[in-house]
């Protein structure tokens, strides 16, 4: 794998550590951290400074019975297996995705345009965050668009650009409240991204906001 | 930096004398030839998944249970909660031994990250398909230049390098990782703006951050 050079900012892996990132954002991290060795030292400097915390805590007496009902419930047999795998969908076979995304449910692929295709996570509506799947045609340009939320972007395969520079696999990609690019994908690959929006994005273009309606983004 | 990651490179054996804190080194008896302490609580994890060695469970049981125990009271669970919070994460210990790799981990690191994803699905109700702990502290799958192991060495750095931050850095840390409080009720609690509390938890990053780095990275 190319080296990922745009990481996810270490307040908000602190805040993915601590669990408090909602569904789609934590699928992302997840994703972007089994694919980047840099952010999961990162994440193991916090389970470290955790237990450095634990280490020096002075300790409270655990229930006379404690150690007795502890070996007890090691001789229990362990009950319920972990979920299966959702079945990975048609149109994503073939392509090599993480393993986290591969654990993950998607719902059926649209298409937002010619040449683009999405698919959201199959989960419960969470608020108006939007987490899905987009697959864009190599050589091709979005419409401008402006983000009225945190909209967090991993590439998984192909190459994107925007103003500010160029996204590989692993790479991710944060647009805060009030951005606005019009990424272009580079010719020869076509690119695969999963991102995690707090809100719906919106077209600067006319084009775009006559496609916002069939993308449903 | 260069010559932490020359230490990485070399892939030193474990090293006994550097576990994280005191209380776990006074319980350190003997050293094997692989230069393992016995009662070491790596070893006796690493006990616990070659032979089920349910004496060897029975001592890190009492050494962690009454840590993990006072580590949720102040998380802010009851004494009840507190203590079965502990008794499964122990139990976790137990069944998941078998993932747990001590070139990679310290104990204490290894356990305070199932207690932590314990805690945090109990808060939720939420189960997820796959837990932290083993994957995070997995062997890497390719010994990438830059890719820092925390070993047990490192861990007790980290503990080291904490004491000698400024008081309001170990102030966010504490209220962060020990209270478990968001950044903005951080700020609340301290009466500053929540600028400042992310800068402060910034620099103890970065200050912590090279009991490990690798010096590779940009």
């Amino acid at each position: 794998m190319s080296k990922i050079s745009h990481h996810i900012d270490e307040l908000l892996l602190l805040d993915y550590h601590h669990r408090r990132l909602n569904a789609g954002q934590s699928l992302l991290v997840a994703t972007h951290v089994e694919m980047c060795g840099h952010c999961r030292s990162q994440l193991r400097l916090f389970d470290a400074i955790g237990a450095a915390l634990l280490q020096d805590m002075p300790p409270v007496a655990m229930r006379a019975d404690a150690l007795e009902l502890a070996l007890a419930r090691i001789e229990r047999p362990e009950e319920g297996e972990a979920p299966a795998a959702p079945v990975v969908p048609p149109y994503l076979q073939g392509i090599d995705l993480p393993e986290t995304l591969r654990q993950t449910a998607f719902k059926k692929r649209y298409w937002a345009a010619p040449g683009v295709w999405m698919a959201h996570v199959d989960t419960p509506k969470d608020g108006k965050s939007l987490t899905y799947l987009m697959h864009v045609k190599g050589g091709m340009e979005m419409p401008v668009h402006d983000h009225h939320g945190l909209e967090m972007t991993l590439v998984l395969t192909g190459t994107f650009s925007d103003h500010n520079g160029v996204y590989r696999p692993g790479d991710c990609i944060s647009c805060a409240e009030g951005d606005h690019h019009a990424p272009a994908i580079a010719a020869g690959e076509d690119c695969l991204c999963l991102i995690a929006a707090l809100a719906p994005i919106a077209p600067k273009t006319l084009l775009g906001k006559l496609l916002k309606p069939f993308a449903r983004i | 930096m260069t010559t932490r990651m020359t230490a990485h490179a070399d892939k030193k054996p474990f090293d006994p004398d550097t576990f994280l804190g005191s209380s776990v080194a006074m319980i350190v008896s003997d050293h094997t030839s692989t230069g393992r302490a016995d009662g070491s609580p790596e070893a006796l994890i690493v006990r616990i998944a070659a032979t089920r060695d349910r004496d060897a469970y029975a001592q890190l049981f009492t050494l962690y249970a009454p840590k993990l125990k006072a580590f949720m009271m102040g998380r802010g669970l009851s004494a009840n909660e507190a203590e079965d919070l502990a008794q499964d994460a122990l139990l976790s210990v137990w069944r998941k031994a078998g993932y747990f790799d001590p070139s990679k981990a310290a104990a204490t690191t290894w356990i305070y990250a199932i207690a932590r994803n314990l805690h945090i699905d109990g808060v939720r109700k939420q189960k997820r398909a796959r837990d932290l702990p083993e994957d995070l502290w997995a062997p890497e799958p390719d010994a990438a230049a830059d890719v820092a192991v925390i070993g047990a060495e490192d861990a007790r750095t980290v503990a080291v390098l904490i004491d000698t931050l400024p008081p309001e850095q170990i102030e966010v840390i504490r209220l962060s990782f020990f209270e478990d409080l968001s950044h903005g009720d951080i700020a609340t609690a301290l009466s500053i703006p929540l600028g400042t509390v992310k800068s402060r938890l910034r620099l103890a990053m970065m200050r912590l951050r090279t009991a490990f780095d690798t010096g590779t990275r940009v």
